[in-house]
């Protein structure tokens, strides 16, 4: 009986791991390992309205919750290709030009980098005392300066930042993480500027962000997308404050030899699916 | 005896017996504890799953999962990525498992023992983020160099760190069961001349064997509920693999479904129904799960004890052998056909060739020859185990060493966590768990009391222990969803401190109860019955001879709350944790934690500073809750050689 016993779970085991020796044809080219961003994010919905023209992604995409998701399999994929914002790029990835042009911060203030989107932070109703000030900050020389040192597309800027008397208390902003380094080196400034914590800043993602400034638990809310409508309806007092812009790089691995250059169809017949091996590009 | 003495005397009576009574109540309200949580998690999870943004059939055997292009809600890849991963881990982990079990529990000295259990459990301590952090660093590489495959997030990588993750649990309740066979089978066997082996194999085993089956189930129950390293290595890609035994496809389980997409879901809309449709059909999943190996632990318990009656069996010991082998055939057949689709025909028949000759083999060979095969394959899972421990630990106290400084851990974070240290999310995870435990320890050790000290086993008991085990078995995840849906949204406690250690606190609170029910069970019954005999009243008895003894017991069983509640990230991840470099300055503030830190830090922030950080932050948060670990089983080892009744 025992024996028995073994010798089924013995056979058991050997059907898992004979799924091992399902080798994939590596002798042509590389297969193309498709990585995206989750459901919920906010830099795949703009994706899939301006790249993908709201068709759908191939059912074969890895899917990560973060840009640093994206990034680590990228730089530990060879045949991997991803997006992320400009402010990720390094040695260990290598993005691609998008119809012959380079993902730079100079590009996509000229305008010709075709994958960009706003920033936003959010308040319930305009923004008074603390809040009203930081946003200033941000958009002042200073807090653009902050934008361009993160990687991230700088507006134009307002000026030096002229500090006001009379600030007390503390403010909370929550939300967004593409948005929180900006937030977070940002809110360290002006808390030094100030000579007291007047601002604290937390994570969370854009939905918590929404969420948290307009229950009221937070002042200014961050979020790497627009307002869903549901929102909306449910807070219809938000403000909209546009931070900076964010370029989205699309990016393989370093020692892909295959592509320097995708026009935006290509980059959309990747993520479809049509080419799955980079032979065919 | 005058009438007024006397009367002053019932009336201390009474007043006493009042007291005695309002003390029982709170502890029957502590016990029923776990029962409300139970209902009020299924309550609010359904409830924030209405109405599901599609019919629960096509939820269910919906093919596609699109949630916010296409608007399909189909979890059928879902269901079948939790499965076969689990599968692929119970592969991996049950060999292993029942070989470490067999080990501890027949085979090694007693010093050896000290040394091999203690490390095993270990390995149930290291939180299941640090798992993942080496999984997505080390293990995936390793599959894709190793394999040649374009990626190396895929279902077997899933199914190695869940594997790994199950053998602690699967080791130690199997073991249990193995301890708990009486000596007179094993003497009895001894004594016919049987060899060790063939009393292992024909009666230790067995015997035991309900008992293994419930390890089992209950390492599948944890495979099935594991978020955080399933969500790092696996892949994610919402596909029934193709061919359906590819193991080497990503796949996409319920639990990491949950992990990515909670967070940043806009509260409301259909897709924020249908993941909470996602963690009701989780938690009806596990709760099955869970049952299953309730129902089996506790035939265990019946079969051992001496109960004078004998049942006559339903069908003769003759027709249950036939059974039993027609049974066994054809689950070798099944078995065989499906290697058949899988490999082919020469490959099969390879397979069924070795197999008989195996099989003659084995038949020739000599009981000793065969005692040495088994123990030497039981002592190389041994060897696995011990090496799978040695590689993880290695790996991350090798990152993780060159970070470490006493700035580290008492600056905070700056830049992201590129720069300063982990101060907020150390003091942050400190706060957490002091707070869970506070709650957690009376609601747990109150309901303990109850149940060993104020009742008989009864239907109430039966049902209390149930929703212990179950919720003991639920998802940590799941505890992250209700926590968010109950304290976050309905009782708009906002992301806070306080969410959070509730949310822990009914976490850990099947883990305080078991141990402290065994501790008081372990105080013998005649004690109590001299201090009644001497006129204390239960509460007494309780207060002044019961608890003192088990105190070492509960300590150790608050310590292991402790070393899990600091480890989980899921459970935090909706109700308390924001990446903030302030300590909060109340309760309804949210905090940084150990394992949040190190999960954002590992996948959120660019950059080979941030790398660095995670892995002094992945060290710092074993060292922690290792820590803890070690702690406990100190103190229970240490109890268990001087405590002799």
């Amino acid at each position: 009986m025992l024996v028995i016993g073994i010798l089924v779970a013995i056979m058991l085991i050997a059907i898992f791991f004979s799924g091992c020796t399902q080798q994939t044809d590596t002798s042509q080219g590389l297969t193309i390992v498709v990585v995206g961003r989750d459901s919920a994010s906010g830099t795949r919905e703009f994706f899939w309205e301006h790249v993908m023209g709201k068709t759908n992604f191939t059912q074969n995409m890895l899917e990560k919750n973060s840009n640093g998701g994206v990034y680590q399999t990228v730089s530990s994929t060879e045949g991997a290709i991803g997006y992320i914002g400009l402010g990720y790029l390094d040695e260990n990835v290598k993005a691609i030009k998008i119809n012959g042009i380079e993902a730079t911060v100079a590009n996509v203030i000229a305008g010709t980098y075709p994958i960009s989107r706003a920033l936003n932070m959010f308040t319930n109703g305009n923004a008074t005392g603390i809040a009203e000030e930081f946003l200033k900050y941000i958009d002042s020389d200073e807090g653009q300066a902050i934008v361009d040192e993160e990687g991230f597309v700088p507006k134009t800027a307002t000026g030096p930042y002229v500090k006001v008397d009379g600030l007390t208390g503390s403010i909370t902003i929550v939300g967004s993480t593409t948005v929180l380094p900006i937030a977070q080196l940002a809110a360290e400034a002006f808390n030094e500027l100030y000579g007291s914590d007047l601002v604290a800043v937390s994570g969370g993602g854009s939905s918590v962000g929404v969420q948290s400034v307009g229950e009221g638990s937070a002042a200014i809310g961050m979020a790497s997308r627009e307002l869903k409508s549901s929102e909306i309806t449910s807070y219809p007092n938000l403000v909209k404050r546009i931070v900076c812009n964010d370029g989205i790089a699309v990016v393989v691995h370093p020692d892909n030899t295959y592509v320097e250059d995708l026009t935006l169809q290509q980059v959309k017949a990747i993520y479809n699916a049509t080419y799955t091996n980079w032979d065919q590009i | 005896m005058n009438i007024r003495s006397k009367r002053k005397n019932m009336f201390t009576f009474s007043k006493r017996n009042f007291k005695e009574k309002s003390i029982k109540t709170i502890f029957f309200i502590a016990a029923i504890f776990g029962v409300i949580i139970i209902f009020s998690i299924l309550f609010f999870l359904l409830r924030e799953a209405y109405p599901l943004p599609t019919d629960v059939w096509s939820f269910l055997s919906g093919t596609k999962w699109s949630p916010t292009e296409s608007l399909k809600f189909g979890t059928y890849p879902l269901i079948v990525g939790t499965l076969l991963v689990t599968f692929g881990a119970m592969a991996i982990a049950i060999p292993l498992s029942i070989g470490g079990a067999l080990f501890i529990s027949e085979i090694a000295s007693s010093r050896v023992r000290s040394i091999i259990k203690p490390a095993i459990e270990l390995l149930a301590g290291i939180p299941s983020v640090v798992y993942g952090f080496f999984g997505l660093i080390i293990l995936t590489t390793m599959i894709k160099d190793f394999f040649g495959v374009p990626t190396g997030e895929t279902w077997l990588a899933g199914s190695i760190i869940l594997g790994v993750m199950a053998i602690p649990t699967i080791t130690t309740v199997a073991e249990d069961a193995l301890k708990a066979v009486p000596r007179e089978y094993k003497e009895g066997s001894l004594a016919m001349g049987a060899t060790k082996w063939q009393t292992i194999s024909k009666v230790v085993v067995p015997s035991a064997l309900s008992g293994i089956t419930a390890a089992i189930i209950l390492g599948i129950g944890r495979a099935v509920g594991e978020t955080m390293a399933i969500l790092m290595v696996c892949g994610n890609a919402a596909i029934v693999p193709n061919p359906l035994w590819n193991t080497f496809s990503p796949i996409r389980t319920l639990t990491s479904t949950l992990g990515i997409e909670t967070a940043e879901v806009p509260v409301g809309g259909p897709h924020y129904h249908a993941l909470f449709g996602v963690a009701v059909l989780l938690l009806m999943i596990t709760l099955i799960i869970n049952l299953s190996a309730v129902y089996l632990l506790g035939l265990l318990k019946t079969k051992h004890s001496a109960s004078g009656k004998k049942k006559k069996p339903l069908i003769s010991a003759n027709l249950t052998a036939k059974i039993k082998k027609i049974f066994t055939s054809i689950s070798l057949l099944f078995v065989l056909f499906l290697l058949y689709l899988i490999t082919g025909i020469i490959v099969t028949g390879i397979l069924v060739i070795i197999g008989i000759i195996f099989w003659f083999f084995i038949k020739k060979l000599s009981e000793k020859n065969i005692q040495r095969i088994a123990f030497s394959a039981i002592g190389a899972s041994v060897i696995i185990i011990i090496i799978l421990l040695g590689i993880i630990l290695t790996y991350i106290i090798v990152n993780g060493a060159g970070a470490l400084s006493w700035e580290f851990l008492t600056e905070a974070p700056r830049n992201l966590g590129r720069a300063g240290g982990i101060s907020t999310a150390l003091i942050g995870t400190l706060y957490l768990v002091a707070g869970a435990i506070a709650i957690a320890l009376p609601i747990g050790v109150g309901a303990s009391i109850y149940l060993t000290e104020y009742t008989k086993e009864n239907l109430a008991t039966k049902i209390i222990r149930t929703a212990a085990d179950l919720l003991n078995g639920t998802p940590s995840i799941v505890f992250g969803l209700f926590g968010f849906a109950f304290f976050v949204l309905y009782l708009k406690f906002g992301f806070s401190l306080l969410a959070g250690q509730i949310t822990l606190a009914f976490m850990i609170v099947p883990t305080i109860l078991r141990t402290t029910e065994e501790a008081l069970r372990s105080v013998p019954q005649s004690i109590r019955e001299g201090s009644y005999a001497v006129g204390a009243t239960r509460w007494q008895t309780i207060r002044r001879v019961v608890l003192p003894p088990a105190a070492p017991g509960i300590i150790t069983g608050a310590i292991l709350g402790i070393g899990r509640a600091a480890g989980e990230t899921a459970p935090i991840m909706f109700t308390a944790v924001a990446f903030s470099s302030f300590f909060p300055s109340s309760l309804f503030e949210p905090v940084n934690a150990l394992p949040y830190h190190l999960f954002i830090v590992a996948t959120n922030v660019p950059g080979s500073a941030a790398r660095a950080a995670a892995g002094g932050t992945a060290l710092v948060l074993l060292l922690v809750v290792v820590g803890f670990y070690s702690i406990a089983i100190i103190i229970r080892n240490h109890y268990q050689k001087t405590m002799k009744w």
